[in-house]
């Protein structure tokens, strides 16, 4: 899809969040540039093991976006921690289908934030992914230049 | 980015129903494209029932061979054109200012009737129509199919003929009435109004008979093998391109594709190859609509993605992020995109002026005559 194409899908987007608002526990954070926007994301309720917490998820569109999908990472940084998650690698990576091989254009921001926050939602133990540390190592800055096998999940 | 940039607030949409209006929003959300979420532009459908853009759907079905939507496996080979649809987005397009302008009772067009003459009073015949028919059993359903099918023939015979009087009441517009277009003035079919905006206000074809240059005599000779007939002159050609294998195709022979189409054949392999891709693209959904851009159009279209494309390569899209963090920032950008900011801004504003156009024009003055 045509440059012109995204920045026009990605405005139409925003100024959709600024009039109707995002889902219960999902915020705008900021949009440094059109085609990198910070979300803060929480579980609502009180069944949820990340009661209390918030975190940070950074979405960048590319160029081709909606064709392809955007980069999604949780921010790891001086104020913010990746949830602890077996599919969130400590460096904010995240494994799931959605970000790859099930994106879809229909999609948008706001649908992969809640596709991140029901993964949150239905997560019952706090751990990181198998072979955290080695991946972590060397994983390449772009996590969608990652090989990702989705197992288990259904996210 | 600002999130109070100006560009943000005028949103790109057209003006939505109110919330109450449940089944126009309905109808009018399922006229968006679920890829792009605008208008269907050009709509095909796949094997699957599904229905796109032309080009959103191509571009999709270039990286992934499935429905977006409902996720069946589907290939480049099912697209078909559907000219229902389109007719439905267009018509849909010019209805769209009336239907918001009567679902606004205040804005209601009846209002600004003159009083109704005697002989052609049809409010007043509604009323008795609707006074007779709660007399004739509250009990019965109102939906018009019911109605018509229903053993009441004096009813049947109400409604067909308060029908013709309003028919005389409200003299109807022709596609071919012309108006003026509110932005650039330029006069066209009143029907062909809202499209001419939407593409940017292109002048209006005329009809060229016979004055083409003699340059442009050898080109089209080019074209057409040497065939040159007074009647394939304003014609372009209209085939599908076919794909390339692009593992297999040579630089000579993307070259080839390329300079057959008057494009530039300048560059290395991969960029030969995006640019007949993104050719291609910009082609073969062009086809699937009837109304299609120009090939200089289309050409100028490529240059620009293009440029867009390279001006993204060559600066780090975090250096990019900085600089709109910043009011001068944000100035540059919109600068050095080319006015790509500048265009989308004209089309909200284009959009909004044209729907504030149709709305005084429905008000009575100069295209509604009564
Ligand atoms: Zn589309
Ligand atoms: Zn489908
Ligand atoms: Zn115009």
């Amino acid at each position: 899809m045509a440059t012109g194409l995204a920045t026009k899908r990605l405005m139409k987007e925003l100024a959709e969040i600024k009039t109707k608002g995002t889902p219960p526990g999902i915020v705008l954070l900021n949009a440094v540039a059109l085609d990198q926007w910070v979300f803060l994301i929480s579980v609502l309720g009180d069944e949820t093991i990340y009661a209390g917490e918030t975190f940070a998820l950074r979405l960048k569109f590319p160029n081709r976006y909606p064709i392809d999908s955007p980069e999604v990472t949780f921010l790891a940084d001086a104020e913010y921690i990746p949830p602890l998650h077996p599919h969130v690698y400590s460096n904010g990576h995240i494994c799931a289908s959605i970000l790859g091989a099930e994106w879809s254009p229909v999609l948008n921001a706001v649908a992969v934030c809640i596709t991140m926050q029901s993964m949150l939602a239905s997560n019952k133990k706090k751990e990181r992914p198998e072979g955290n540390d080695r991946y972590v190592r060397s994983a390449p800055s772009n996590p969608k230049l990652t090989r990702w096998q989705y197992d288990d999940d259904t996210v | 980015m600002d999130l109070n940039h100006p560009m943000l607030l005028a949103s790109d949409d057209p003006p939505p129903f109110p919330p109450n209006q449940t089944q126009l929003r309905r109808l009018d959300r399922a006229l968006y494209c679920q890829i792009c979420k605008e208008p269907f532009q050009g709509p095909v459908s796949i094997a699957c029932g599904h229905s796109f853009c032309s080009q959103c759907i191509r571009s999709s079905l270039e990286s992934l061979k499935k429905c977006p939507v409902c996720n069946e496996t589907a290939g480049e080979g099912s697209i078909r054109r559907n000219r229902a649809l389109e007719e439905i987005v267009d018509s849909w397009e010019d209805a769209r200012a009336v239907m918001i302008n009567l679902s606004q009772p205040q804005a209601s067009s009846s209002r600004k009737r003159p009083p109704p003459q005697p002989t052609t009073s049809s409010a007043s015949n509604d009323k008795v129509k609707r006074l007779r028919r709660d007399e004739a059993g509250s009990s019965r359903s109102q939906s018009p199919a019911k109605r018509s099918s229903g053993a009441d023939e004096d009813e049947a015979i109400d409604i067909s003929s308060s029908g013709g009087v309003e028919d005389e009441d409200e003299p109807v517009l022709t596609e071919n009435d012309e108006g003026e277009c509110p932005i650039c003035s330029a006069r066209l079919a009143i029907a062909a109004i809202p499209l001419h905006i939407e593409r940017g206000c292109p002048p209006p074809k005329k009809q060229v008979n016979g004055s083409g240059s003699g340059n442009q005599k050898a080109d089209w000779k080019k074209v057409f093998g040497g065939v040159s007939t007074a009647k394939n002159k304003d014609k372009e050609p209209m085939k599908r391109i076919t794909k390339p294998n692009y593992h297999l195709a040579t630089p000579a022979e993307l070259k080839a594709i390329l300079s057959a189409h008057s494009l530039p054949i300048t560059g290395d392999k991969p960029a030969l190859e995006a640019r007949v891709q993104e050719w291609i693209l910009l082609y073969n959904s062009n086809l699937d609509t009837s109304h299609p851009k120009s090939l200089p159009a289309l050409r100028a279209r490529l240059n620009e993605i293009e440029a867009s494309r390279k001006r993204d390569k060559e600066k780090g899209k975090d250096a990019l992020g900085e600089q709109l963090t910043t009011k001068e920032g944000v100035a540059k950008y919109v600068k050095e995109r080319g006015g790509e900011f500048e265009r989308l801004r004209k089309e909200v504003l284009a959009r909004d002026s044209q729907a504030l156009a149709r709305a005084k024009g429905q008000a009575g003055k100069p295209i509604e005559i009564e």
